[in-house]
């Protein structure tokens, strides 16, 4: 029997990939004043931004209650004895907890590891690809927890943001806080490091930071997975994706839109990099 | 309608909710007197009030609202405590003969909150917990004047304004912008207000689990300039608080005598009981005076100067000492501001025809907890002073030889927080490299380039500090600069008017250049540096 794999929505693992991989995508919640959403399942990263632009009160955002996660484990009990869940960084968000709590609920013999990842977006999304096609290969329980965990360190991920204001609303800025009131319109970059968020440096024009994330996957000596994603920008994603097909073949690159809860903080024009790095 | 039962357990739960947050509030106080006690005075505030709540003779609105009010003057401490005591004080008031009350009769008493909150202070300062009283009652107001009459769905107003409110502090108060924090007795009221509402809605059982968000400051903090750290050694005195008791206390007459004596004097209460606070170098006279009106109880007198030593000590332990800080020197009130914006540790005065002694760099280097600098001069005549500095400290010094003020900037930006010394210094002299200045000055004599006479007084630009070119007004001589320029691959424009020159002037060159240059990404920003009416930066 295949270790089934589950994580959340922040993994960004969109509906097509999750199909594709065998992966339960456990939604976070994203809340406009009364209205709540799950997201990517009730709410398009589309509709987010459209919302975002419109709406008089500014978004929110909960984490998956444990009934959420149990009744995961509940279906999928039926199909397996493993489950291994793989969640975003426990510092951004409570949904590790909700993880870790259904499973002390859960009754029944099937075995369940809940890891905090300390990566979120893409970077979470390249270990749980890693993991689900290792499992899909065969793998078993062990071999995929210590995969998973030595993945995590090598998972980066980057992003070039067009405002703080969401994040530092949000109360996730973390480290980044000294980046924020610039008198002058920058565009901060900031990485996410030991699951916090951390400043990196600022730059004058979107081409400029395009340019900082494209050096940053060239700093890298060998890589094994790489991914993109924007908010409401494909086009700057496509030419990123252009640009480091020098460096990684480009069909391999993966594409993905960050999540409504996502966008809840990073505000639109984002553009991030995702890498995860090959053992040395 | 909100019931005196719900009123009272609406304290209650706010009582519980600002409990989880009082140590962090605490941590944030940096006004009147940074002494770090104001979360755990209203707190204990809070307590006070709760606790007499339930002393009421009967359930009405009113009478909790009367017993609350007796509660926190009772109790009040610390200057927060006291205005706080007020706010309840001005809603017992608008509360008064009140069995229940609705959402209009919230907002009429919220306003009474307001001008009682003023009244018991002889200094009102805005960007403080009275500013947070005061949007918070328009909020409610405004709520009913839309015919809003859902109490739950004003007061959600009320906390949203109240946060709002917390969040703008340091846009009105310099010593909070400096600390980068809000303001401590804002907050405090704002984390009780959302207490009481999440009582309202039904969530006070979920609070046990949860806990209240500090607001941020959306200001960075800015370091203080060198010349301004002495202002520590100015003592504080003694804060002394007390309670007053006696028969027929005017509380106006009171305050008059006080004035004299001491800072953030507060005077509040009825005529049996008066609530004094007072930052004083003379305690004893304070208190003698008192002795006179009536008896005195609960008195606390402590020494500032230690408790703001103590504090000192826990920002030591907190601030993040960056690896490497950033030494800029600079002129002009807007471009201060800019390097400040962008994370620089300390700026020294200075520029072109008024070039920073060896000392006041030194100074400022001494300044910074950091043992690694970079200097930006951002004046060529200031680079060799700036090098100067290296070999009279011990701390490890770099000296990006920025020559100009966007130069700086680039530089500055350039700063990759990851990066160790050398590489950061490598990666600033590349950005530094990278950028184009224009400078548009007056010539100070007749003189001549090239072709063109200059007459003495007329506008000049220069490229990257090379005279280029003369025209009849400033936005011609930007044109021929530009002109002589390859634009192509350049992105950014930042024009910094000077002193001498007005916005209105520096919007019509943007506009100018926008249309010569339609590719080009302009911003305009007030830099108020001496001698050049213009400095734009070409990325």
């Amino acid at each position: 029997m295949t270790v089934k794999i589950v994580t959340d929505s922040l993994s960004d693992i969109t509906g097509d990939m999750a199909e594709e991989l065998g992966v339960s995508v456990v939604p976070v919640y994203v809340r406009f004043g009364e209205q709540i959403f799950r997201d990517r399942v009730e709410m398009t990263t589309e509709d987010f931004y459209q919302r975002l632009v419109n709406s008089p009160v500014l978004p929110t955002t909960t984490q998956p209650t444990p009934a959420d996660f149990l009744d995961v484990y509940q279906k999928l009990a039926k199909e397996t004895d493993e489950i291994l869940v793989v969640n975003l960084s426990s510092k951004l968000s409570g949904t590790f907890e909700s993880a870790t709590q259904a499973k002390r609920m859960f009754e029944g013999k099937t075995r369940i590891e809940v890891i905090d990842s300390r990566a979120v977006i893409m970077g979470l999304g390249l270990i749980v690809i890693q993991a689900a096609q290792a499992a899909k290969a065969g793998a078993g329980f062990g071999e995929l927890i210590d995969l998973v965990h030595s993945a995590m360190p090598r998972a980066h991920s980057i992003m070039s943001f067009d405002t703080l204001k969401y994040l530092a609303k949000g109360g996730r800025i973390g480290k980044a806080q000294g980046l924020l009131g610039s008198l002058l319109s920058v565009k901060p970059i900031l990485r996410l490091r030991d699951g916090e968020v951390h400043p990196v440096t600022r730059v004058r024009s979107r081409a400029a930071g395009m340019d900082y994330l494209y050096n940053f996957v060239a700093g890298f000596e060998k890589i094994e997975g790489l991914a993109v994603e924007h908010a409401t920008t494909p086009e700057d994603a496509g030419q990123l994706i252009n640009r480091l097909a020098d460096i990684y073949p480009k069909e391999r690159i993966y594409q993905s839109t960050v999540s409504p809860v996502i966008g809840t903080y990073v505000g639109p024009h984002v553009l991030s990099v995702s890498v995860l790095e090959a053992e040395k | 309608m909100i019931s005196g039962q719900d009123l009272r357990e609406m304290f209650a739960a706010a009582t519980s909710w600002l409990e989880k947050s009082a140590s962090e509030i605490d941590a944030l106080n940096v006004f009147p007197v940074p002494d770090g006690d104001t979360g755990t005075n209203m707190l204990l505030t809070m307590r006070s009030m709760v606790e007499e709540s339930y002393r009421a003779p009967d359930r009405s609105a009113a009478a909790v609202a009367d017993a609350m009010a007796k509660g926190a003057l009772m109790g009040a401490r610390g200057n927060s405590g006291v205005i706080f005591s007020q706010i309840i004080r001005g809603l017992a008031k608008g509360l008064d003969g009140k069995d229940s009350f609705t959402a209009a009769e919230l907002a009429v008493a919220l306003r009474e909150s307001v001008e009682m909150a003023y009244r018991g202070i002889s200094n009102p300062v805005e960007g403080t917990i009275l500013t947070v009283i005061k949007e918070a009652a328009a909020a409610a107001e405004k709520q009913v004047a839309e015919n809003e009459v859902d109490p739950v769905a004003v007061m959600k107003k009320v906390v949203a304004a109240a946060g709002e409110a917390v969040a703008r502090t340091p846009h009105l108060l310099a010593v909070l912008r400096e600390a980068g924090v809000v303001d401590a007795g804002g907050q405090g009221l704002y984390t009780i207000l959302e207490g009481a509402l999440r009582y309202l809605t039904g969530e006070a059982e979920q609070l046990q689990f949860r806990k209240p968000q500090i607001i941020v400051s959306d200001l960075p903090a800015t370091a203080r300039l060198p010349q301004m750290i002495g202002a520590e050694e100015i003592p504080y005195g003694y804060c002394t608080e007390f309670l007053l008791k006696g028969e027929k206390l005017n509380t106006e007459k009171m305050r008059k005598r006080l004035e004299k004596r001491g800072e953030s004097l507060i005077v509040v209460g009825d005529d049996a009981a008066v609530r004094i606070h007072i930052h004083t170098m003379d305690p004893g006279h304070v208190i003698q005076y008192a002795t006179r009106l009536g008896t005195v109880h609960q008195t606390s007198i402590r020494n500032m100067d230690e408790q703001h030593h103590d504090w000192l000590e826990m920002q030591k332990e907190k601030t993040p000492i960056a690896d490497t800080a950033i030494v800029a020197v600079v002129s002009g009130e807007g471009l201060t501001d800019v390097f400040n914006s962008l994370g620089v540790a300390a700026v020294v005065a200075g520029g072109q025809t008024m070039n920073p002694s060896t000392k006041e760099l030194l100074q400022a280097v001494e300044s910074v907890r950091s043992e690694k600098m970079i200097i930006l001069p951002n004046n060529k005549n200031v680079v060799a002073t700036a090098s100067h500095v290296q070999s009279l400290t011990q701390k490890q010094i770099k000296v990006v030889p920025t020559a100009t003020v966007p130069q700086g900037v680039a530089a500055l930006l350039a700063f990759d927080y990851e990066a160790d010394l050398s590489t950061n210094v490598e990666l600033m002299q590349k950005a530094m490299e990278a950028v184009r200045t224009v400078e548009v000055t007056r010539a100070v004599r007749n003189t001549r380039i090239g072709d063109i006479k200059i007459k003495k007084k007329q506008p000049i630009g220069l490229l990257n500090g090379e005279l280029v070119a003369a025209g009849v007004d400033s936005f011609d001589v930007i044109k021929k600069v530009l002109e002589g320029m390859d634009l192509q691959k350049a992105e950014v424009v930042t024009i910094y008017f000077g002193h001498d020159t007005v916005q209105a002037e520096a919007e019509q060159v943007s506009a100018g250049i926008r249309e010569l240059y339609p590719h080009l990404q302009i911003e305009v920003v007030q830099g108020g540096q001496p001698h050049y009416n213009y400095i734009i930066s070409i990325e």
